[in-house]
């Protein structure tokens, strides 16, 4: 129960520390930018503006999480190394593992504020040009929350091995490899060879597969979905994210803090 | 109170580079009820001693043992350590009240307990008027100063303080040796790594002297000036108008002495020629 409330209140300093610094400001005006970005596609466009203005949401909501989750992850352990407040904290009796709990889920918390207000900025905006609802959308803003999440865990755990640059190339590397691996896995030149065949199949064993989570096609043309695939990918998420937050605690109770 | 075994610890920073060995079997306890000065120029290993203490980082070999007086394990023993560390910079955006009500959350202090014990200490650490400004705002002294607050939140036994005067001003450095001295007398141990000798020497009981990842030296300051007393006295006298000062070895003091009272001069003070520590410090040769 101790334990509980030491990673409920890391999370929650984690949280607020980072929603007082520019954070919302950069929303703001991403946000901002979303909208300016949706009204010039509306007003170029002709025939379906609405599909073309959630295309544009969707996508700009997407790359903003995943782009906040990789860099305020990549941060998670080497800013408090340099502030020394990690060492504030260790030499608490907390334990390490909550530690890196409360880290994550103070930074969960805030890619939720962040798809939240930019989602509603998407969503209000697509209504407004005549949009029509179908839960597939709700579905949609939940990937992208996953798909932010798993990035964020991606970092956090690369972060602990190797530096804060590496570990921010290597979280774009594995975001655009996760997103292509399933269509480059249908090439015929992957079909005919057998060894690249097996390093996809490693791939997708190990490594995240985004492109899992990625619904705007459907929900753009309005595709069918079954409910099994969505909630398949929702374990899928759940799970990942599980051997993820196992393996940064492992390598955070393991490593050397200098 | 902490009690390190054969402690050594190398780094392997490069791999055309040879091993740095930054302890070698270091061995010394820290004893309970004292304030001891942990003693060493830059590089000599006190920090990475200190982060093997805190279990940052783990040692290459030997082994730290935490007694039963701080708790049966080290979760346990952590609840009566406080622990500042070297130059921090704690959460910008945090004010100076919200990360003490961060640490002491962490320390399972009630909100009530954290508010007192902020009521009593800020005002002994004379930073009650930036409780509410955001960290970012805080000069280097007042950094130090809600570190050392938030340190002493939980009320520790023992208090393990990273070159705590580094870097402040001497108004600073004064106020917060009183509270070390403060913390002495309550009973608490404090155990502080430093490189300025002469605040070593004005609050400490003892001292740990560290040189190349080797302790070289360790007892009480009594003990240290008293073996490094030198056999030669301090004579001030008057010579007319003129206060001068001769220093005479011993076994022609008393020749000296009389040379001078015959010769009318008014003898001002006798004293044992001590070294300061810092020259002490400077001295000391392994053995």
């Amino acid at each position: 129960m101790r334990e509980i409330n030491k990673i409920l209140t890391i999370a929650k300093f984690t949280f607020k520390e980072i929603i007082k610094s520019n954070i919302l400001v950069n929303i703001f005006f991403l946000g901002l930018g979303l909208l300016l970005v949706t009204y010039v596609a509306y007003s170029f466009t002709y025939g379906e503006p609405a599909r073309i203005a959630l295309d544009f949401g969707l996508g700009t909501l997407s790359l903003s999480s995943v782009g906040i989750a990789i860099f305020i992850g990549s941060g998670i352990l080497a800013k408090e190394i340099d502030s020394r407040t990690v060492y504030m904290i260790i030499s608490r009796p907390v334990p390490r593992y909550c530690f890196i709990l409360g880290k994550v889920m103070g930074l969960i918390l805030v890619l939720i504020v962040n798809v939240l207000l930019l989602s509603t900025l998407t969503l209000s905006a697509y209504f407004f040009i005549g949009g029509e609802f179908a839960p597939i959308l709700m579905w949609s803003i939940l990937f992208i929350l996953f798909e932010a999440i798993i990035a964020l865990l991606v970092v956090s755990l690369l972060s602990l091995i190797s530096s804060q640059t590496i570990a921010v190339i290597l979280s774009m590397i594995v975001y655009v490899l996760g997103h292509a691996i399933d269509g480059v896995k249908l090439t015929s030149m992957i079909a005919k060879n057998k060894v690249l065949e097996s390093i996809i199949d490693v791939y997708h064993f190990f490594l995240p597969g985004y492109y899992k989570l990625n619904l705007k096609e459907h929900v753009i043309y309005k595709q069918n979905i079954e409910l099994d695939y969505l909630v398949n990918n929702t374990f899928y998420v759940l799970f990942y994210s599980l051997f993820l937050i196992t393996l940064c605690v492992l390598t955070f109770n393991k490593k050397n803090l200098d | 109170m902490i009690d390190f075994c054969n402690v050594s610890k190398v780094f392997n920073t490069d791999l055309l580079k040879k091993d740095f060995h930054a302890l070698k079997s270091v061995t010394f306890n820290i004893p309970e009820g004292k304030t001891i000065g942990f003693l060493g120029a830059n590089g000599a290993g006190k920090t990475t001693s200190l982060k093997i203490a805190m279990d940052f980082i783990r040692p290459t070999s030997g082994e730290i043992k935490y007694n039963e007086s701080l708790g049966k394990n080290k979760l346990e023993a952590f609840k009566n350590i406080g622990y500042l560390p070297e130059r921090p910079f704690f959460y910008p955006h945090l004010t100076g009240l919200e990360f003490c009500h961060y640490m002491g959350a962490l320390t399972d202090l009630s909100k009530a307990e954290i508010e007192s014990q902020v009521n009593v200490w800020a005002l002994k650490f004379k930073i009650d008027f930036a409780l509410n400004r955001h960290i970012k705002n805080y000069s280097k002294g007042m950094l130090q100063r809600i570190g050392f607050l938030a340190t002493l939140l939980h009320n520790p036994k023992l208090i393990i303080l990273d070159e705590p005067l580094a870097g402040l001003d001497p108004i600073g450095r004064k106020e917060l040796k009183d509270i070390i001295v403060q913390l002495r007398d309550e009973g608490k141990t404090v155990f502080f790594s430093s490189h300025i000798i002469s605040d070593v020497e004005e609050i400490c009981d003892s001292v740990i002297f560290l040189k190349d990842g080797e302790v070289v030296f360790n007892g009480s300051v009594d003990q240290i000036m008293k073996d490094n007393i030198k056999p030669e006295t301090r004579i001030s006298y008057f010579d007319g108008d003129s206060l001068l000062t001769e220093v005479i070895p011993n076994n022609k003091k008393e020749e000296y002495l009389s040379k001078l009272l015959k010769d009318g001069k008014e003898i001002v003070s006798l004293q044992a020629e001590k070294p300061t520590l810092e020259e002490i410090f400077y001295n000391v040769k392994k053995n």
